[in-house]
């Protein structure tokens, strides 16, 4: 710039040495050469760009990594309010001033996290722009009104998070609180409005529209208004719920161990108890919702269904298996440990179940993960009768996959419920026969939902999907949603009989609450995948062809390195913010907290006591 | 070496500094980061170690009508349209199947007349049923046979008339269509893409 600067002035130079002649020698050229415009404006003018590359690296690549940093920080970020927010309201109406403490130090990363977020945002905007022309064309002009509105929420969204975040302090009181936690809605009411729109653009490349005449904005509704998108919306909304969930966790197992004292050990210790349990909590419902937008998607084109679930991406699902089989395990094996360390006398009483539910868990992530065709030789084909195994053919087909699913899920909430139960005693006069109910139900679900499953290889594909899988899939919800309400109000007056040891868990605690979160990550990066590899080579499926050489999607081997990539770049991202975001907690020391004691009259959450709000209530 | 051998190799790397790090160092930052290593080196290795299947984009396949003297070689290349470029296989079977997701289609060119089958792959919506296998209720986006002639798949007329001689052939039917109706390239365009936004699979939505 500095060279080009001084060659422009020493032109100026030269000018003003040669009295203005050369300036008008070149006003003069200007005029004689004017017709030449007119010849220039018969020719073609020059194609629009409709790609650009990076060399060595690949377009592709680089938009790949950093569209998958952006929604991952996005799903983060909008994980987190609700996340904190339900903690405030717990910590508000129960009294536990510890909840208040956790939910205002997540809110401290926000500020950091959201502005993270948005850089990637912004970055990813300009190398779209720059990369995919065509399609920003495309999309601008159908979602010009969208983009308007997205900008007024991010602007609500930022002055919403400023209040809330600097408000924390100054309104703890009586009516202020209450206001606080009406902004902590608004910030997540923001929130799912910026989700949803973005939502729009993505599900309607993939599941478009005919877009009738009309003005700008009845075609950005009639765009935005496709068959995917509130599948993706729900989807995505409890996916980010986890993933708050699991970071949680992830964030707390690892400063428990690095803890130095008893009193970091306990809070990091409680901390990652409440992250898995809300990661759990979400994760219970996730495949329902996954259940839901994979129908939508055969609904609304079979063949898009097939290349997900029976073509070139079938192998993909049978690592979603693997990565979910994982998160399972590693949910309920934490519930395992802490039953085992921190409530004395359980690991003896529940020995037993821990170890059937253990088995079980095996057992269905073994069919969940046996793939449809097997990789065989040509003389194992030839023995086998087929691609299908004889025996293991059977596990793998969808029938079998869902039955296990829903099992999974089954065993996860009997681990979740009896850690709620473990160290407590029910006073209540109806408990006996509230919990020989329980059973009954938790039973004979177990039992509908293998023989549904097992019917169902004896009736057409349709009718086991359209009621078969749906009859599976309700049974487990009315399971879930009948159970917790009853076992909460059992605990609200039951007994402690076994206080919860806080800080006492294990190392490998703490590496398996980062194992869950690393799985949640990889599981949204191999998805993030398949969602766009299932459009094959369309920008827009069936609308707008990808032309560009990366028009193909590439073998799951290749595509994993960069999942993984993915996965580690954001982990390092998350770190520094959590880094820089308790940087002055270290300058100040332990903070006490001052404030007055809050109103009783919330249960603690699932399995979780006061002890720790009390002084000297602490156990070790 | 391949690409997948270099990637095996990277994974391998990749965990093996995970291990180290856990080993050999003290620090929790760096030993927790050799545990996220170690686990998406192994997530890497699994992921390799399953079948490699990369979709490419279908090759813009040129229909010479040079080479067609025959009604039969019409049929030869109706054939590969069927298995490749117009994905009939990935829903239909020829003869009975438990895993059919549509109607067989074995004998369908003796049972059907040209006509209809043509009209059956460029108007699906004309005249047969909506859902196979299904009582009840229509579904909510009934595109289930796609339009053949429109995309994701745009078969030309040719390319139709191919699969249709195909169809027959298969089902022990004299070719009824002649090799002299075939169109000139130029006058059987392949279907335009900005066209595309008119025609279905996509399904239809209302402006609210």
């Amino acid at each position: 710039m500095q060279h080009q600067g001084g060659w422009i002035q020493r032109l100026l130079q030269v000018c003003r040495d040669h009295g203005g002649t050369l300036s008008m020698l070149a006003i003069a050229a200007g005029l004689f050469s004017l017709p030449v415009l007119a010849f220039g404006a018969d020719a073609a003018p020059p194609a629009p760009t409709e790609y650009r590359d990076v060399p060595y690296v690949g377009a592709r690549n680089v938009i790949w990594v950093i569209a998958q940093l952006h929604l991952l920080l996005a799903g983060f970020v909008l994980g987190v309010p609700l996340f904190a927010w339900v903690c405030e309201i717990v910590g508000w109406k129960g009294g536990e001033k510890r909840y208040d403490k956790l939910a205002k130090e997540f809110t401290k990363l926000l500020t950091s996290a959201y502005s993270t977020t948005a850089l990637f945002g912004g970055i990813l905007l300009f190398l779209l722009i720059g990369f995919y022309p065509k399609l920003m064309n495309y999309l601008s002009d159908i979602f010009f009104p969208s983009f308007i509105v997205y900008c007024i929420l991010f602007l609500a969204e930022t002055a919403t998070l400023y209040l809330y975040w600097y408000g924390w302090d100054t309104m703890q009181e009586g009516g202020k609180k209450t206001f606080h936690i009406f902004l902590g809605f608004m910030l997540n009411f923001f929130a799912f409005f910026i989700m949803i729109i973005p939502n729009s653009w993505a599900t309607f490349q993939s599941s478009p529209v005919v877009l009738a005449e009309g003005s700008d904005i009845a075609r950005a509704w009639a765009a935005t208004w496709n068959p995917t998108w509130w599948p993706v919306n729900i989807h995505r909304i409890i996916a980010n719920v986890v993933l708050g969930g699991y970071i949680c966790g992830a964030y707390a197992g690892i400063r428990y161990l690095s803890s130095k004292t008893a009193e970091e050990r306990s809070h990091y210790d409680w901390m990652g108890y409440v992250g898995n349990f809300i990661g759990v909590f979400g994760l219970l419902s996730l495949p329902f919702a996954g259940y839901w937008l994979m129908r939508e998607i055969y609904q609304y084109n079979q063949q898009m269904g097939i290349t997900l679930m029976g073509g070139f991406l079938s192998w993909l699902f049978i690592l979603q298996a693997m990565l979910i089989g994982v998160l399972f395990l590693g949910s309920n094996y934490y519930f395992w440990i802490g039953m085992t360390y921190r409530i004395p006398g359980s690991d003896i009483k529940y020995k037993k179940q821990m170890l059937a539910m253990l088995i079980a868990l095996l057992v269905c992530l073994g069919i969940w993960m046996t793939p449809h065709s097997l990789v065989a030789s040509m003389e194992e084909a030839r023995k086998m009768g087929g691609s299908h195994h004889p025996l293991l053919g059977v596990f793998g087909v969808m029938s079998a996959k869902m039955t296990v699913a829903n099992l999974m899920i089954l065993v996860t909430f009997m681990s979740f419920i009896m850690y709620w139960r473990a160290g407590k005693q029910e006073t209540v006069g109806w408990a006996k026969i509230a919990k020989i109910f329980m059973g009954f139900i938790l039973a004979v679900s177990a039992i509908v939902v293998i023989v549904l499953g097992v019917w169902g290889y004896f009736v057409p594909a349709i009718i086991r999907i359209n009621y078969f899988s749906t009859s599976q899939v309700l049974v487990v919800l009315a399971v879930l949603l009948t159970i917790t309400p009853l076992t909460s109000i059992l605990l609200k007056t039951a007994k402690v009989t076994t206080e919860m040891n806080w800080g006492v868990m294990p190392p490998r605690a703490g590496y398996s609450l980062v194992l869950n979160a690393i799985m949640i990550i990889l599981l949204m990066t191999l998805m993030g995948y398949a969602r766009s590899s299932s459009r094959v080579h369309w920008h827009v499926y069936g609308v707008l062809r990808d032309t560009s050489q990366y028009a193909y999607s590439p073998a799951l081997g290749y595509a994993s390195g960069i999942m993984a990539l993915c996965t580690f770049l954001f982990c390092m991202i998350v770190a520094f913010i959590f880094w820089v975001a308790t940087m002055g907690d270290k300058a100040k020391g332990p903070a006490v907290s001052s404030k007055a004691a809050l109103p009783q009259g919330l249960p603690a959450m699932a399995g979780a006591s006061n002890a720790l709000d009390e002084p000297n209530g602490r156990k070790l | 070496m391949s690409e997948i051998v270099r990637l095996q190799l990277i994974g391998l790397g990749v965990m093996g500094l995970g291990i180290l790090a856990l080993l050999f160092i003290r620090g929790t930052f760096i030993r927790v980061t050799g545990f996220v290593t170690i686990i998406l080196g192994l997530f890497t290795l699994v992921s390799l170690s399953i079948p490699q299947m990369a979709s490419l984009p279908p090759v813009e396949e040129k229909f010479d009508i040079a080479t067609v003297k025959t009604p039969t070689d019409l049929a030869s290349i109706g054939q590969k349209v069927f298995f490749s470029k117009g994905q009939c296989a990935l829903c239909h079977t020829i003869g009975p199947s438990e895993s059919a997701r549509c109607p067989d289609l074995k004998g369908i060119g003796a049972k059907l007349s040209r006509e209809f089958l043509y009209e059956s792959l460029t108007e699906p919506q004309a005249y047969i049923y909506q859902d196979y296998r299904v009582e009840g209720l229509a579904k909510e986006y009934p595109a289930t046979m796609p339009y053949i002639n429109k995309n994701p798949i745009g078969l030309s007329r040719n390319e139709i008339l191919a699969v249709i001689a195909f169809l027959q052939q298969m089902s022990g039917e004299p070719i009824s269509i002649a090799v002299s109706e075939l169109a000139a390239p130029e006058q059987a365009p392949a279907v335009p893409v900005q066209k595309a936004a008119e025609s279905v699979p996509v399904a239809v939505a209302q402006v609210h």
